[in-house]
């Protein structure tokens, strides 16, 4: 029960003199703009039973003459009346007499005979009843790529609810993690919702996913090392590895390194593949620049001959 | 696709918190259908997926006034939608 003052002539839009056909296509069109179902906007769900709660009072009119009339307060009645079950209500209490003044109202007449409907919207009557799951809910959970791979856990506040989620180590980007029962809340009794948390990667530094399960890396070598051929060490997601880059590679040359990439479905890993780039040193010692103008001639020697 | 294993029509039923008979319904309206391996002899089973697509499609129907068929038609609507969206 809303204990907050809700203008429900604002919240449908129409003025206070609308007649019940007016209410009504007000009702019905917000109702398809704002169902969560269709709507995937994080406000929509409360739009849509502030909405319900709206059309639940001015279609009726012995409600909305009560609402006119007391305005904020309409509701006070009602919550004088015994706020009881069905047992209490037949064993004598709120016949006795006293100061409470006992009132058949809708409400009490809904609890006992079919249960209130919790999330609104039940302009189409007797249809609009019994349990009913709630709202499946997605929510996004950015994580870098470490984390992704080691698993872990993280605190999510979602709708001023703080929510613990385990993560397990090797989720994908855009893959789902459903947690049972944290979506939205049922309707008369039913079974909550799901929530599902989709996971992002966030881009790194040093490694670029590629496809699936593999990932590039740049692999900074020498000139000297790129012509002859070297064992130089590689960053992979979980450490160095020591890879032979081959003589007479050039930039752009793409040295696989099986399994070192992401972790795949059904157990086999991804490939790393890392990338040759040939990194010119900026400043030379006196002795290389000798050793490379020497090279220099003798490219050049060898290309004129 | 989910994991999960694939589920009974009494477990759709459950965790959609609504009647067998109203799953019955939906099934027959073709908005969920029986893993196709089934055997004569076994108890078909069911993407656990389905109990949210019921649920989903009643929600759509008591709320908006539709009929079992339009709910039905307007999930799969959705479902194209949240495929061009995902292609994009």
């Amino acid at each position: 029960m809303a204990l907050a003052y809700t203008d429900y002539y604002e919240v449908l839009g129409v003025p206070r003199d609308a007649d019940q056909d007016a209410i009504r296509r007000a009702y019905r069109k917000l109702a398809r703009t704002y169902h969560p179902d269709l709507n995937s906007d994080s406000d929509a769900e409360d739009r849509f039973k502030e909405l319900g709660e709206a059309y639940e009072v001015l279609s009726d009119p012995d409600k909305r003459e009560r609402y006119d009339r007391l305005g904020a307060g309409w509701r006070e009645q009602e919550r004088q009346a015994p706020d009881s079950s069905f047992e209490e209500f037949f064993d004598g209490h709120g016949f006795g007499g006293g100061d409470t003044r006992f009132e058949f109202s809708d409400d009490l007449f809904e609890r006992l005979f079919g249960g209130r409907a919790g999330a609104g919207g039940r302009g189409w009557g007797e249809q609009a009843r019994g349990p009913l799951r709630g709202f499946d809910r997605e929510a996004l959970l950015e994580l870098s790529l470490e984390d992704a791979l080691e698993g872990g856990r993280r605190r999510l506040t979602l709708d001023g609810r703080d929510i613990d989620v385990n993560f397990p180590a090797g989720v994908r980007d855009g893959q789902l993690i459903r947690l049972a029962g944290q979506g939205g809340a049922g309707r008369d009794g039913g079974p909550s919702g799901d929530l599902y948390l989709r996971i992002a990667l966030k881009p790194h530094p040093d490694f670029r996913p590629r496809g699936e399960d593999d990932l590039d890396v740049d692999l900074l070598v020498a000139p000297w090392q790129a012509a002859l051929g070297a064992t130089v060490a590689v960053k992979t997601p979980t450490g160095t590895a020591q890879i032979r880059v081959p003589a007479g590679s050039s930039s752009g040359r793409r040295l696989r390194l099986r399994g070192r990439g992401l972790p795949g479905a059904g157990g086999r890993s991804g490939d790393l593949h890392a990338i040759v780039k040939i990194t010119v040193p900026k400043d030379l010692t006196d002795r290389e620049r000798e050793l490379y103008e020497q090279l220099a001639e003798a490219a050049t020697a060898e290309a004129s001959a | 696709m989910s994991t999960e294993e694939r589920i009974e029509l009494t477990v759709v039923a459950r965790r959609a918190g609504v009647r067998i008979a109203l799953v019955r319904r939906y099934l027959e309206f073709g908005l969920f259908e029986a893993e196709a391996e089934a055997g004569a002899e076994e108890t078909p089973r069911y993407d656990p997926q389905s109990a949210a697509r019921v649920a989903q499609a009643e929600r759509l129907r008591r709320d908006l006034g539709l009929n079992y068929a339009g709910a039905v038609l307007v999930c799969e609507l959705l479902d194209r939608i949240k495929e061009l969206e995902g292609r994009r």
